[in-house]
């Protein structure tokens, strides 16, 4: 096989991937950037609403970093790592500083400074923004500066298969170029997941379609741990069908939420806020009105705008009025936008430390979506997933920097390893008869959806995970029918699928093990949170057919667990 | 009663149709050839969708590129009935009102090589993408963090237009002067040329002449890449705007000469009579010697005629020299 050698290998190439590159090789040392789509085509790219950040100065003058941790840590349900929380807060400034020296075409106000709005959640307003497509132009701007320095070279179109491994060390990543199916064993001191999220596990998802999960997979057969995996968020107002994200402004700006039956029946489910509950509730109640039939045809609800009349809406809602005419065909001056709950976005990840190292395997690091810093708990803030890829990307490249001036590597080949991974996928090109990916596909998004979803109890997450098991079990007789060895992409899917298998067997069974209800994590037979006995991280390994349950403390600073009510 | 009316109309909404979907299939080992996929769809389905539907139930072995579903990565460019679009912005039934028929062809982009079935090799795309250096050159002051950018709001609104490029290639794909002229570095880098040319907050304003005006002038204006555009970027309005540098340029190309002299000698001709006077402005354009020449050839296919014309002066003369502002 071929090999080649860097100092370290970031794979992924949206927000947190790149920045750590751009650290990595400012500080002197070569960086392959492997990414399985070409880096602006990440979903970073999708990211809207903004990127919350105080900026002393440019913030409320009644504002400080403390507040911001403390918005985040309420927010994730006290499952946040407080050291990891206001290290985001401190950072976040700054970052907004760097990525504005480097192009970024943040909106302004009439001084010239950058501009600033509120967002859920936050006591005071830190949401900095460009227009409507924040995540675009943040990640243009970012990889194009990346583009700009040396010592990094980008495998755009490249598919990551396995971490290798010596005796719990990074020796590096094999790597497929999917042009060409010719794979390369990429040698490397360090490696970054920046893999992003998991969306594609379920039916339904606000994420793009590349979404995965293929780090978590990655690492989890490297042996490395998932930290709090059974927190998966969803979003209450995605787009029928297209699970486009419809934003919490809707709902804000006087939206209301009605049933086949033009009732508004939030009004049943909180009483009080309505439509402006949280998205927990809001999702829970979607799934309720569906379920009981009092849904449209086809699984969705409207969200009504009409009352607030044509001028406001094109005004003040200007995405969400465009987005339903786009990708739905529906004038939402008219009639309702058709909306549903849907997967929005992944709290657990692979296990690291705020210096986005991993404990379980020398020079393994992570960062972003990918990575469970503990930032965001039991439940993401709005604002802070942007945050979080810059700030603990950055903070990730500066360790791998210091990671590289001390540790010399394994001085192992480990070729017969890299052999073997490659060995294994071979296998569903060769056989002629088996399962389809298509087929497991459909099922396992629809068993995530249904049994490990919203809603959770111990009976329908059993059957799921007994589902789950059986699919996992169909990998090694999957095969794939197009024997083409250009740009064969039902073979990446099919590994795509096997990644998606390997993850849903940790989620499902974290989630059948944590016995209460916390943030995103919502269980009919243990309604409440409860602090006594799980306000404590997840730790899970994948260990043969089974995953192995530890646990670690939550780091506590400042902040006492309270109730998380608004 | 009400309730009644709308549940109805709503289920109208969602009734699905049958259609036919074409796609131009190709692979290194079988060449090329034309597939059709029989599936059902409702008035919400993106070509996206269709897609992943016909590969996921049907066929697995069709090769695409898909990531946002929402216009903002730029991977799902393809023709579709002939027009170049991205998938995830069609809906399927909106295809089918449009041109009256159930059957939707779809192709790959023209312009750039095949991979395999939908996906095409973009590595030229990019190539000129990075030519013209698609990145902020900051002041040394702002790197260090010793002083911030100011930009005013309309200088943002302005940039961000320009910035939205998604790197989609469609315009490329559609564009007939990259076709014939290997020094045009085609809409979509102009754009993005452009955008870092504007930039009040950059630095090598000078280089960026260099790399941008003679390639301007390349341009036929044919709005193509306007039309195509999904983000509404219009490369050809940055085109236009870049030419206006050309002033600036100190030592200019010859094909930057030309350009220059055109379009002075355009105005000229309609401060003069008020009309474009082809013959004269095609003088002073190229010179005696290449116009002799040109006269030539065109003597040759019968065509001298045409160039020759003689234009008179238009009435209210006075009034077009006020909307020119002199």
């Amino acid at each position: 096989m071929e090999k080649l050698s860097y100092d370290a290998i970031v794979v992924g190439g949206g927000l947190a991937g790149l920045m750590a590159a751009h650290q990595i090789a400012s500080a002197g040392f070569k960086v392959a950037v492997i990414s399985k789509v070409f880096p602006t085509r990440s979903h970073s790219s999708s990211a809207e609403g903004g990127i919350a950040a105080y900026m002393p100065g440019n913030s409320d003058p009644n504002d400080d970093p403390d507040f911001m941790s403390y918005d985040t840590i309420k927010g994730g349900d006290y499952l946040v790592d407080q050291d990891a929380a206001q290290l985001l807060s401190e950072k976040s400034g700054e970052i907004v500083k760097i990525m504005e020296s480097w192009g970024t075409l943040f909106n302004r106000q009439p001084d010239g400074r950058v501009a600033v709005r509120y967002f859920g959640g936050q006591t005071y307003p830190r949401t900095r923004f460009v227009g409507d497509k924040t995540g675009m132009a943040l990640l243009h701007a970012l990889f194009q500066r990346v583009s700009g320095i040396g010592n990094v070279d980008f495998y755009n179109e490249w598919f990551s298969l396995d971490l290798v491994t010596d005796n719990k060390r990074v020796v590096g990543v094999v790597a497929m170029e999917m042009k060409s199916l010719n794979p390369v064993l990429f040698k490397a001191r360090a490696v970054v997941m920046a893999t992003g999220g998991m969306g594609m596990l379920y039916s339904h998802s606000t994420n793009a379609y590349i979404n995965t999960g293929d780090g978590y997979a990655i690492a989890l057969r490297a042996g490395a741990s998932l930290k709090d995996p059974e927190f998966v968020q969803f979003h209450p107002t995605a787009l029928y069908p297209s699970d486009i994200l419809i934003s919490e402004a809707a709902r804000g700006e006087g939206g209301i939420l009605i049933n086949n039956k033009g009732e508004r029946f939030m009004k049943r489910y909180a009483p009080k806020k309505m439509d402006l509950a949280p998205r927990d509730i809001a999702s829970r109640s979607i799934i309720t009105e569906i379920r009981e039939g009092r849904g449209f045809p086809g699984g969705y609800v409207g969200l009504d705008l009409r009352h607030l009349g044509e001028e406001y809406i094109k005004e003040r809602l200007a995405l969400a009025y465009e987005a339903a005419k786009t990708f739905s065909g529906v004038d939402a001056t008219k009639e309702p936008i058709p909306v549903r709950p849907a997967q929005h976005y992944y709290m657990g990840g692979i296990d690291v430390d705020i210096t986005g190292k991993n404990p379980d395997i020398i020079g393994l690091f992570a960062a972003g979506e990918a990575a469970c810093v503990s930032v965001h708990g039991a439940n993401r803030l709005g604002s802070n997933s942007l945050l979080e890829t810059l700030v603990y990307g950055r903070e990730t490249g500066n360790s791998v920097v210091s990671f590289l001036r001390d540790y010399s590597g394994s001085t192992s080949d480990m070729e017969k390893e890299a052999e073997k991974v490659v060995e294994e996928i071979y296998r569903f090109t060769k056989s002629e008869t088996g399962v389809h990916y298509g087929e497991v596909l459909n099922k396992l998004r629809d068993i995530m959806w249904e049994k490990v979803g919203i809603f959770r109890d111990e009976k329908n997450m059993s059957e799921g995970l007994t589902e789950i098991m059986k699919l996992r079990d169909m990998v090694p007789s999957m095969y794939v029918t197009d024997k083409s060895s250009v740009y064969n992409t039902e073979f990446f899917n099919a590994l795509e699928l096997r990644n998606m298998l390997d993850l849903a067997v940790v989620i499902g069974t974290t989630a059948l093990n944590r016995k209460e209800s916390r943030g995103a994590h919502f269980r009919t037979d243990y309604p409440e949170r409860d602090d006594q006995n799980w306000l404590k991280h997840t730790i899970a390994y994948s260990k043969g057919k089974t995953v192995e349950i530890t646990y670690k403390p939550v780091k506590m600073t400042k902040w006492k667990p309270e109730a998380r009510v608004y | 009663m009400v309730e009644k009316a709308e549940e109805q109309k709503n289920l109208a909404q969602l009734e699905e149709q049958e259609i036919t979907v074409k796609i131009k299939r190709f692979s290194k080992e079988k060449g090329s050839w034309w597939q059709e996929y029989r599936l059902k769809v409702d008035r919400f389905t993106q070509m996206t969708e269709v897609l992943r539907r016909i590969k996921t139930e049907q066929d697995p072995t069709i090769s695409y590129r898909a990531s946002c579903h929402m216009a903002v990565c730029g991977s799902c460019g393809m023709k579709i009935n002939g027009e170049p679009r991205l998938a995830c912005k069609t809906l399927a039934l909106d295809i089918v009102k449009i041109y009256n028929s159930s059957t939707i062809s779809v192709e790959p982009m023209d312009y750039f090589p095949v991979l395999k079935d939908l996906v095409v090799d973009l590595d030229e795309f990019y190539d000129k993408m990075f030519k013209v250096k698609p990145r902020l050159y900051p002041d040394k002051d702002v790197l260090e963090g010793k002083v911030d950018h100011r930009l005013k709001p309309e200088d943002q609104r302005e940039l961000w237009k320009f910035e939205q490029c998604i790197w989609c290639g469609l315009c490329v794909s559609s564009c007939p002067a990259v076709r014939i002229d290997p020094e045009f570095l085609g809409p979509a880098a102009h754009a993005k040329g452009y955008r870092f040319l504007a930039d009040p907050r950059d630095t090598i304003y000078e280089e960026r002449l260099k790399i941008l005006i003679d390639s301007s002038w390349r341009c036929t204006y044919c709005y193509q890449c306007f039309n195509v555009c999904p983000r509404d970027v219009e490369p050809v309005t940055t085109i236009k705007k870049t030419r206006a540098h050309t002033k600036f340029m100190k030592e200019k190309t010859k094909v930057a000469e030309t350009g220059e002299k055109h379009i002075e000698s355009i105005v000229s001709s309609i401060r003069e009579t008020g009309k474009l006077e082809e013959a004269k402005v095609y003088l002073s354009t190229y010179g005696l010697l290449e116009s002799i020449k040109d006269m030539i050839y065109a003597m040759q296919n019968g065509k001298l005629k045409y160039a020759l014309v003689q234009d008179t002066k238009v009435k209210g003369l006075d009034q077009i020299k006020k909307i020119m502002g002199e």
